[in-house]
């Protein structure tokens, strides 16, 4: 349990560590930042319960804001996606997935994890935006920015996901 | 208690939630200016939003109040704009010859200024009850008078009050005459109409028309004489046939009678008591 959680922290730091470090300097055509760093709460295993992912999931978001000088806005919006993730993976996983299932593409699908991720991190990503510009008067610019970020997460949580599924191989 | 636990347990994740949430959105309104100045403005209007529906709507609970105010309030104003309106009359009005005159003929008596309390023109013999008595100097047998001429004589007194018996009384008799013939006789009314009233016992060789002023002769100590009355109206022949009856049409309107003046003549007492004391003579 213990080495569970010294694990999971230490892949928080690390994820943070890339955002700060690499990819909060990607502005791709002005708009474009990935924000790799939900993939913390995508990885929850199935047995996670929900309180757990939520402190999981403020905590990861507070330090990354911390890092940034962002304060409230990541924590908010990963702390929805963490409340959301529990629900949408049982909701996604094989019916025959054991109770402690990791989400993957070997345990859930190509597919289905792409799904999943996809979902996730659209909520994480609208969230994200819609608190960092409160409000809506510049609409178009806010929905390319939405948009084209999380686009470029989630095909970063998907790459993150193959990496380790080939390192798990 | 075990319930509310039970409710607690199951939906801990949800207060979690709202926990976390209320502190992340506590430190982005903390933290970051923008959106702690967002955020004030939007409260700010919405604030001033339910301001003015809850103003709105107590304002709509107070109408009945507000309704009864304005009301009472508009009915002061009223009464204050008929007195204002009065007042300005008195000091804008330019006096007839009739007041003038009256005035003149009155400037060597006092004159006190009264107000009709209770006043009646329907009945046979009518009474009009006045706001001075005898504290003011009001005595039986003195003179009432308004702005168009002569009203009555006073017939009753009180400590406040006295009543007047006017013209349109069919016991008052006033001694008046003809003004260019100065021929004399009594005024009198028969009841009908509280705009004309007769006066008797004109002798057969006067001479005079109709349209001849009528004014109060001065053989008496109740009014002086040359009070305007009214003008002849109709001229006709007494019952018996020995004298004319003339028919006088008022100057003054009883039916519309306010203010009044009591003449108070300075010998008037000396006079009467002379009278009585040759009245009494004479019967011995």
């Amino acid at each position: 349990m213990l080495l569970t959680i010294l694990q999971r922290f230490f892949w928080m730091v690390v994820l943070v560590a890339a955002q700060l470090l690499v990819f909060n300097h990607i502005h791709l055509f002005g708009y474009a930042t990935p924000l790799p760093y939900v993939y913390l709460v995508l990885s929850l295993p199935m047995d996670t319960e929900r309180w757990e992912a939520l402190l999981w999931g403020f905590t990861c978001g507070l330090l990354a804001d911390i890092t940034m000088l962002t304060p409230g806005v990541g924590a908010f919006a990963l702390t929805l996606t963490a409340f959301m993730q529990p629900t949408l993976l049982k909701l996604m996983a094989p019916k025959d997935a054991v109770e402690d299932m990791r989400p993957s593409y070997s345990t859930m699908g190509f597919w289905s994890y792409s799904y999943y991720a996809g979902i996730l991190t659209l909520q994480f990503s609208l969230a994200y935006f819609c608190v960092l510009a409160f409000n809506f008067h510049h609409f178009t610019d806010l929905a390319i920015s939405f948009l084209s970020s999380w686009a470029l997460t989630f095909l970063l949580c998907l790459i993150f996901q193959g990496f380790r599924k080939k390192r798990n191989e | 208690m075990r319930a509310l636990l039970d409710f607690l347990t199951r939906y801990h994740h949800w207060f979690l939630l709202i926990v976390l949430e209320g502190l992340s959105l506590g430190l982005l309104f903390q933290f970051n200016h923008y959106h702690n100045s967002v955020w004030m403005t939007t409260a700010n209007t919405v604030v001033a939003h339910v301001a003015a529906w809850e103003e709105g709507v107590l304002r709509y609970w107070h109408l009945g109040q507000t309704n009864e105010d304005l009301m009472r309030r508009n009915l002061m104003l009223e009464q204050k704009n008929e007195r204002l309106t009065r007042y300005i009359a008195t000091l804008t009005h330019d006096s007839t010859w009739t007041e003038r005159r009256q005035a003149d003929l009155l400037s060597d008596v006092t004159l006190l200024p009264a107000k009709v309390v209770t006043n009646s023109v329907l009945r046979r013999d009518n009474f009009i009850t006045i706001n001075r008595g005898e504290a003011d100097g009001v005595k039986p047998e003195m003179g009432v008078v308004c702005g168009t001429g002569i009203v009555g004589i006073i017939y009753m007194t009180s400590k406040h009050f006295a009543i007047v018996q006017p013209l349109l009384n069919s016991r008052s008799r006033i001694s008046c005459r003809l003004r260019d013939s100065q021929y004399f006789g009594y005024l009198k009314w028969e009841g009908g109409n509280p705009l004309y009233a007769i006066l008797d016992d004109i002798p057969r060789h006067a001479r005079f028309k109709e349209g001849d002023i009528v004014e109060t002769s001065g053989y008496s100590s109740v009014f002086p004489s040359g009070i305007f009355v009214g003008k002849v109206s109709k001229i006709e022949n007494s019952d018996d046939g020995l004298s004319y009856k003339l028919r006088v049409h008022l100057s003054t309107d009883f039916s519309r009678l306010q203010a009044v003046c009591v003449v108070q003549q300075h010998f008037q007492s000396e006079i009467h008591a002379l009278e009585q004391q040759a009245d009494s003579l004479a019967q011995q």
